[in-house]
């Protein structure tokens, strides 16, 4: 059926590669509480409206995915014949998992026998609620274990009870996506892991994104409270940021960063030279103050050989000095 | 994913290349020129680490471009111009009461129930996090979906920490020298 082909390569084009999600019916078959239902069937039309528009797809990810809609219809064709169809899903069991790529997809596609009425509103989106309590007791209760045929679509075995249309389809697989970096940003964020994702409420994503966002908004603080602190405790530190490196690297190869390393007086004649340096001799400072601080001590305590090459590549501009005090030290 | 050392170490290299631009006018004493230097720099630095691979990189490089076009180039040289340059959006302007109010109309219209009611209002909460989120992160408006978005805004985090502890860490040693 002609009609297969273009569901396929319509649901091809609309599915990022997610590759094959084999999402098991198991726990579909719960009872839905025909409450729950209506609010539930109550996003997926909402979203088919937005489609083609970016929703925050985590707000409806929580409730549509495990208990989306069966009455979607599948394809455009069930909106013109709905009455057909409707019979011959009733014969044809459920097939609410349908496989987007069988043959017989389109006769299989999940849609109770009211869904006739249901195919024609779907599309437009605009569902009423009072369908949706009649179609609950007209779903299907049988598993589907539809054989997956071998087509070279993405294959995504959808749950029981969600829609298998394109559109869905790929809105699901965007929802997953989310949900995914949605989890990595609460690991990453501290404090978020009280705030539960996969709770599936909508309230619980708002939080952490609320989260997320006063976090970067405290780094970005930070980075310029740090920034002013740095031009204004030394005038020189920040521009000869060499020196500070030698007694840096290593506690940054470490990924700790240990303060004794800086146990440097070189600070001190930072705060000499201060008068000095805005005059012409400024220039040369940096190269005085490695000689200055072989004077002192421990300054290259950590530096050990090895990062004498290091220091080597990161300095500029008095390279050749570091490895010569790092041995005067030893 | 932490920072890890070697992030900090790159950021270092490519920060401390970007101040030695300051260098020559190091006689800039007020204390906000100099911040302005650093910060400037700290942000090509890390923005720079990405190569133009993320698109909050390219939008921060474009920020700073705008303040000081000379450091940015400096700092880039080895980058090419094309892929520093954020695909504008296609962005329809509405007016922002008209649709608001269009849209009170349609929620009038439609029959609400209290589960309904209350989805709306969480999904209206979600979208303006989400708008709110765009804000803080650069290059947010260049975002196409949310998707991206969270990614962005995940690798944005990263490189911020990376920053932050650079920073702190250097601070701390200088403050650490001198009070001895």
């Amino acid at each position: 059926m002609d009609l297969t082909g273009g569901f396929g390569a319509r649901y091809d084009g609309g599915q990022e590669a997610t590759g094959l999600e084999s999402l098991h019916l198991g726990d579909e078959l719960r009872q839905l509480p025909p409450d729950g239902f209506t609010a539930l069937l109550e996003l997926p039309p909402t979203q088919a409206l937005k489609l083609l528009h970016f929703t925050d797809s985590p707000s409806s990810s929580p409730q549509a995915a495990p208990i989306a809609p069966p009455s979607f219809a599948s394809n455009l064709a069930l909106m013109e014949r709905p009455a057909r169809f409707s019979t011959e899903h009733q014969q044809n069991g459920t097939n609410l998992s349908g496989e987007t790529t069988t043959s017989s997809s389109v006769k299989t596609e999940p849609a109770e026998t009211n869904s006739s009425s249901q195919a024609v509103n779907n599309r437009s989106g605009k569902r009423k609620d009072s369908d949706n309590k009649p179609k609950s007791s007209t779903k299907k209760k049988n598993k589907s274990s539809e054989e997956k045929e071998k087509l070279p679509y993405v294959h995504v075995r959808a749950r029981r009870g969600q829609a298998t249309d394109s559109h869905s389809l790929a809105e699901r697989a965007r929802r997953e996506k989310i949900n995914a970096r949605m989890k990595l940003l609460q690991e990453l964020v501290p404090g978020c892991d009280k705030v539960c994702l996969s709770d599936t409420k909508i309230q619980g994503t708002a939080l952490v994104l609320d989260e997320i966002i006063n976090h970067v908004q405290s780094l970005q603080r930070q980075v310029e409270m740090l920034s002013m602190r740095l031009a204004s405790v030394n005038p020189r530190i920040d521009f000869n940021l060499d020196t500070i490196l030698a007694s840096e690297n290593g506690s940054l190869m470490d990924g700790s960063f240990n303060c004794t390393a800086m146990q440097v007086s070189w600070p001190h004649q930072v705060i000499e030279t201060e008068q000095p340096y805005h005059q012409h001799r400024q220039l040369q400072q940096p190269q005085q103050w490695p000689f200055d601080v072989l004077n002192q001590r421990a300054w290259g305590r950590e530096e050990d050989q090895d990062h004498g090459n290091d220091h080597n590549s990161l300095m500029v501009g008095s390279a050749n000095l570091h490895p010569n005090q790092v041995k005067m030290e030893l | 994913m932490q920072p890890t050392s070697s992030m900090n170490k790159e950021f270092l290299k490519k920060w401390q290349m970007g101040l030695q631009i300051f260098r020559p006018s190091i006689d800039n004493t007020s204390v906000s020129e100099r911040k302005r230097a650093i910060k400037l720099s700290a942000d090509v630095a890390m923005a720079s680490l990405r190569k133009g691979t993320t698109c909050w990189s390219r939008a921060l490089i474009q920020k700073t471009a705008s303040e000081d076009n000379f450091l940015v180039r400096q700092m880039l040289s080895g980058i090419k111009e094309e892929t520093l340059i954020n695909k504008k959006l296609p962005k329809v302007m509405c007016h922002r009461k008209i649709v608001r109010r269009s849209k009170k109309i349609l929620m009038r219209r439609k029959s609400r129930s209290a589960m309904e009611e209350v989805a709306a209002k969480a999904k209206k909460l979600v979208k303006r996090k989400t708008q709110g989120l765009r804000n803080a992160v650069p290059g947010g408006e260049f975002m196409s979906n949310n998707v991206l978005l969270i990614q962005e805004t995940l690798d944005y985090i990263v490189s911020l920490q990376t920053q932050v502890n650079v920073m702190r860490s250097i601070v701390d040693a200088a403050a650490a020298g001198i009070e001895r």
